[in-house]
């Protein structure tokens, strides 16, 4: 029963800090810039599909994949930043979210025309293996993605804390007209902001992929995990983003092993609802956009 | 009388003017009950028939996403919650979904309040993001749930008609359900009802100054969309005779009723009467030459552009357009 126990919350954990980083840019672009990126999901697909695509091709192992989806996200984030959210930050705020949306349909149908609507896995070395601790199993591949999860966290946070643009994003953040009148580049940050967000979903999607089979037009299911992150750990931070994960990733597991059926949704939904309900001012806050 | 307190006098129309406008609809009606009654091509009549039972969604979305502006991506939950209480209805009790499809759109409405109690309170785009997480939800639980059978679905008892009666009773009855709806939407573009939703839309913050109560009429103008959803919902399950998770909550069909109110126009009743036909018949046309996510992916491109730039979709074009015909355009919108 302990054992049981023990594995339980492991498993949780671990899945805990890759929701974390599911959630992390979400949280990050919606709080600093006021954008609610719905196509996060998708970006978080082709994720996994870049480090598909990386073993497949190519035998790159996931863990590199992980790393080298970081610019290459980063650099899709900032064009897409150019083409599009420019725009989206101009028009009301509907307006925009149908933008997104319409960003989100576009890249799915474009990644099942690329890659059908098939499950894909990704089976590196050790995707079946189990690391063994007394008579605890961990299954290994959920260990390597929750480290690099956990990596990915503290760079951000280290990012945002001690570097000036982290400090300039945080006060972009706070009120972007005296950011602007302090000499902040506005619209460049917003550009990296929102780069360093896709990068980050990038990252996650190889995490997610090591992990969990995809295929392109089940990706939405992801958008639904990241933002019940995002509404439990509240907006642009990320410590609490990374609690709200670990939080989930626990309920998640605790519920799938004691409930009957998958009620894991219908807690998680209870939970959002409370949260709302109780949360509702800081959270209006946060949500308005800066004027 | 009390009615007139809720309905208010158009400023800039005269009645015949209206008149005339309401005149192009009412031919295409007659046109389409002409067709419906005389027309023997099978897929036509059931393309028409889908054309207007997504009229019906449109419209439902429309009245909290098109005037209020708040825009709701699970429209599928209230139609196949609509349908399964039909079906669940028909497994146990041997009803006939033509009865309980109301009872289908009174079960979608209270779910409607339920999601709208804790969401609707807080402004922006928690909504949208809810109602899209509460989808996966309910089709969890209906994958998971005894009553309802998991994957394996339920079958309803087929009618006792030809094909091609069968495919004009439905023709009829979401035709008749399309022009109710819409009737429905026109009095509430034309009610207090209607402009509190536009007050939201525009600002929340001024619209409760003035004393518009936002919280409730955002609840009730989500639990009218909820209720009409179930009933037509009800009615598809009976259409299509059996009905599983995976294709009664398609998250396509969410998707659908978005792209086609705002290619349409959203917050005009007008809209979806544009959208639906446009969406549906275009994509059937384009079938032949490219896959369906070609299709999606042109719609999605047409989507992006008429967010950010043509503002009000097709209708607001055209509203543009007259506009400007009329006198001279007053510079950039």
């Amino acid at each position: 029963m302990l054992d049981h126990l023990a594995a339980i919350i492991s498993d949780g954990i671990l899945l805990g800090l890759i929701y974390a980083i599911a959630g992390l840019g979400l949280s990050l672009v919606l709080g600093i810039m006021g954008i609610v990126n719905v196509a996060h999901s998708a970006f978080i697909m082709l994720g996994s599909f870049f480090a598909f695509e990386l073993f497949r091709r190519l035998g790159v192992d996931p863990i590199i994949a992980f790393f080298l989806a970081l610019p290459v996200f980063f650099l899709l984030g900032t064009i897409v930043y150019r083409l599009l959210l420019i725009r989206v930050e101009r028009v009301s705020q509907s307006q925009g979210l149908v933008a997104m949306f319409g960003l989100m349909v576009l890249i799915e149908n474009l990644s099942t025309i690329a890659w059908t609507t098939d499950t894909r896995v990704i089976t590196a070395s050790y995707t079946n293996a189990s690391l063994v601790f007394g008579s605890l199993y961990i299954a290994q591949v959920k260990l390597i993605a929750g480290v690099l999860a956990l990596v990915l966290t503290f760079l951000f946070w280290a990012f945002l804390r001690f570097t000036l643009a982290g400090r300039a994003i945080r006060a972009m953040g706070q009120n972007r007209d005296a950011a602007l009148s302090v000499g902040i580049d506005v619209r460049k940050l917003s550009a990296v902001m929102f780069g360093l967000g896709i990068a980050c979903a990038g990252a996650a999607g190889v995490a997610l992929g090591m992990i969990f089979p995809f295929s392109p037009n089940t990706q939405v299911q992801w958008l639904a995990w990241a933002f019940l992150v995002v509404i439990l750990g509240g907006l642009g931070r990320v410590a609490n983003t990374l609690i709200a994960g670990l939080v989930i990733g626990l309920l998640q597991t605790v519920c799938t092993a004691f409930l009957p059926f998958d009620y894991v949704y219908l807690v998680l939904y209870v939970l959002l609802a409370a949260i709302l309900v109780l949360r509702r001012e800081g959270l209006t806050l946060a949500v308005k956009r800066a004027i | 009388m009390v009615l007139s307190l809720f309905f208010l006098p158009s400023p800039s129309d005269t009645g015949t003017t209206r008149l005339r406008r309401l005149a192009v609809w009412l031919l295409v009606l007659v046109a389409l009950a002409v067709y419906g009654a005389f027309g023997r091509q099978l897929f036509l009549l059931s393309t028409l028939g889908t054309v207007f039972l997504y009229v019906v969604l449109t419209q439902a979305w429309n009245i909290l996403g098109g005037y209020g502006g708040y825009l709701n991506f699970g429209m599928v939950t209230f139609f196949g919650v609509g349908a399964y209480a039909s079906a669940v209805l028909f497994q146990y009790f041997e009803l006939s979904p033509f009865l309980t499809a109301p009872l289908a759109g009174l079960v979608s409405a209270v779910l409607g309040l339920l999601i709208g109690i804790p969401t609707l309170r807080i402004r922006g785009a928690y909504f949208a993001l809810v109602t899209m997480i509460i989808t996966f939800a309910v089709q969890t639980l209906v994958l998971d749930l005894p009553v309802t059978q998991g994957a394996l679905g339920i079958y309803l008892q087929p009618l006792k008609l030809s094909p091609l009666n069968l495919e004009r009773l439905f023709y009829f009855l979401f035709l008749g359900c399309a022009v109710i709806v819409t009737v429905l939407v026109y009095a509430i573009e034309h009610s207090n009802f209607g402009w509190a939703l536009i007050a939201i839309r525009e600002d929340e913050d001024a619209a409760e100054i003035v004393g518009v109560r936002t919280v409730e009429v955002k609840w009730i103008a989500n639990g009218i969309a909820a209720f009409i959803a179930g009933v037509v919902g009800g009615l598809y399950a009976q259409r299509i005779m059996y009905i599983e998770p995976t294709g009664t909550f398609a998250f396509d069909i969410s998707l659908n009723v978005v792209l086609m109110a705002v290619i349409g126009g959203a917050g005009t009743w007008q809209g979806p009467l544009i959208g639906a036909p446009l969406v549906l018949l275009v994509a059937d046309a384009l079938r032949v030459t490219v896959t369906s996510e070609v299709n999606r992916a042109i719609f999605s491109v047409v989507v992006i552009l008429i967010a950010l730039f043509i503002p009000g979709g097709v209708m607001g074009v055209w509203t543009r357009w007259r506009r400007g015909s009329k006198r001279k355009p007053a510079g950039a919108p």
